[in-house]
């Protein structure tokens, strides 16, 4: 009797083992099947307000424009900074992310470098100060007074005309970007990327 | 079966004709046609087959250490036509570089030749294929 109490036990493990394996699932994703992720390089036209290709657009054309223009290779591996973009839109638009990718394209040429910009100032100096507060080895420590100063700083200014009429909404983005020579303060370089996006609102 | 026999010379000279032409006929078909890598053909990756626009030119040169790259899109339709396009970047033995570049979309009006250009990332690359896509094809991005 308990002979056959044990072979049923083991009937009734594999069979849920089997149960469980054949419900398992095959890929390494839970999902609930509400999301899924996209390809972020795709041309995003869900809105007409500022979006993610626009950001890519703007990045793309300006760090292509700046890394060709002649002031950039007369010096070996000039030292950038970049200084504010103002936004002059109706829209909040992030336009550190616009330079910071500006940036990372820019840095991964090898052909430029850039220097700290305002916003990381603060994290800069606070480093130098405590390695030079008398907690490390002097000879281990970076020395106060290293730092060097951007030949050229970045800056600009995004603006926007927005326009109805109808059904119809039209955005039209301009990003200005320059560079300015530190020292002399001439503007060595300007570009702009202008950017139309209409949308039809009409529901037949 | 031993085809010296003079029953079977015959045949086996028929046999041997047979089989070298079958051998050239199936030579001919699985040779690849060489496609020139300087081509058009060889530097374009369309998503689907796009009907009505089409890269009519293209031409790369180095400046400043970096790859430029400008091609030449025509609209042979008579409506406008909205393309998507990105660059893909190569390096000297044939792996992608930084292929974090984004769609670009462009307007192409009709019967119009629109340029784009492209700007390799890094100096190490010396090769790429254009990524382009439309909408009325399948693959759109």
């Amino acid at each position: 009797m308990s002979n056959i109490t044990s072979k049923n036990t083991v009937i009734i493990a594999l069979s849920s083992a089997l149960l469980f394996t054949g419900c398992a699932n095959q890929t390494p994703n839970l999902s609930s099947g509400n999301v899924e992720y996209g390809d972020s390089k795709a041309v995003e036209t869900l809105t007409n307000e500022f979006g993610s290709t626009d950001l890519q657009s703007i990045a793309q054309s300006m760090s292509n424009s700046l890394l060709q223009s002649p002031v950039l290779s007369a010096k070996l591996r000039p030292l950038i900074t970049v200084a504010d973009v103002k936004n002059h839109t109706s829209e909040y638009i992030d336009t550190k992310a616009i330079t910071d990718t500006i940036r990372a394209k820019m840095l991964k040429s090898g052909l430029v470098r850039f220097a700290v910009d305002t916003s990381a100032m603060q994290n800069q100096t606070d480093e130098l100060i405590r390695q030079n507060s008398g907690l490390y080895k002097k000879s281990k420590s970076k020395k106060l007074g290293q730092m060097e100063g951007a030949d050229f700083r970045v800056e600009g200014t995004i603006a926007s005309i927005v326009k109805r009429a109808d059904d119809v909404k039209d955005v039209y983005y301009k990003f200005s970007l320059q560079l300015i020579d530190n020292e002399s303060g001439v503007i060595e370089w300007a570009d702009e990327k202008e950017i139309r996006k209409t949308s039809n609102q009409s529901m037949f | 079966m031993k085809l010296t026999h003079p029953k079977y010379k015959k045949n086996h000279t028929n046999f041997v004709l047979l089989a070298s032409l079958l051998l050239t006929l199936n030579a001919c078909s699985t040779v690849p046609t060489a496609q020139n890598p300087n081509s058009i053909p060889a530097k374009v990756e369309q998503l689907g087959e796009m009907s009505y626009l089409h890269v009519s030119n293209i031409a790369a040169q180095k400046r400043k250490q970096l790859l430029f790259v400008q091609a030449e899109i025509s609209n042979s339709d008579s409506d406008n036509q909205q393309l998507f396009y990105r660059f893909k970047w190569l390096d000297a033995n044939g792996f992608v570089i930084d292929n974090d570049e984004a769609w670009q979309p462009l307007l192409v009006y009709a019967g119009q030749k629109q340029t784009i250009n492209g700007l390799a990332p890094t100096p190490q690359a010396t090769d790429f294929r254009i990524l382009v896509s439309s909408p009325d094809n399948t693959g759109n991005p």
